[in-house]
């Protein structure tokens, strides 16, 4: 099966450290209520006009802030498009069409997910939401394809 | 689309993973197709019937509903 836009396989295990990874880091920075924050480095902002908007916009600025959070997401989307977007040891046509599944099944299901957060969830515990949803439709994806793989792998004969 | 693979791989005397490597696919796709969970692709079905030497309708049926 001749793909343009997939991986190597070999990168599988780079990607899976790096999703772990990102995943650990970031679920310690949530549970710290956002305030651990080891690392600070000057970066670039594009546009800010502070929090929701209580400060003058600023364009292309300097900044010092904490960079621990963005690593983890760097992190996490990274990882998680070489886990779903690298080839199977034996990538063939089944393969594939478990691939699309899986990706047309996590949008969805993310978005119905999503769909009942915001129906039910407000004030800014909805922030939450918009935090995990970064990186649920990759979450979803990777989950339902390897489920697909395994429940395909078994029964033999 | 219903298939005689799981037949034409007994009377040729090869595994899952046999048939699965000579024909180049992972061992899963094999048995997702003699499950009848998986429609192969016409690439697909010619090269089974190839190697198994037969047309491709002795190995392929469609269905009533198909």
């Amino acid at each position: 099966m001749k793909t343009n836009y997939l991986l190597p396989n070999k990168l599988k295990p780079l990607g899976w450290i790096l999703f772990i990874g990102g995943i650990i880091s970031g679920l310690i920075i949530v549970f710290s209520n956002y305030e651990y924050e080891p690392l600070k480095a000057k970066v670039l902002s594009i546009f800010n006009e502070g929090f929701l908007g209580s400060s003058e916009m600023e364009y292309f600025k300097i900044i010092e802030t904490g960079i621990s959070g963005e690593l983890a997401s760097v992190a996490i989307i990274i990882g998680g498009l070489i886990i779903g977007f690298s080839k199977e040891k034996v990538e063939d046509e089944f393969i594939f069409k478990l691939r699309k599944d899986s990706l047309v099944w996590a949008i969805i299901f993310n978005y119905f997910i999503l769909l009942l957060a915001i129906v039910f969830i407000y004030d800014l515990t909805f922030f939450h939401v918009l935090v995990y949803n970064m990186f649920t439709p990759l979450l979803f994806f990777i989950i339902r394809f390897n489920f697909l793989k395994l429940k395909s792998r078994s029964h033999e004969e | 689309m219903k298939n005689n693979i799981k037949v034409q791989r007994a009377i040729h005397d090869l595994t899952q993973a046999d048939l699965a490597k000579k024909i180049g696919v992972s061992r899963q796709t094999i048995n997702a197709m003699e499950k009848n969970k998986y429609v192969p692709s016409t690439v697909l079905s010619l090269k089974i019937a190839k190697l198994f030497k037969k047309p491709v309708e002795d190995i392929f049926f469609l269905e009533d509903n198909d």
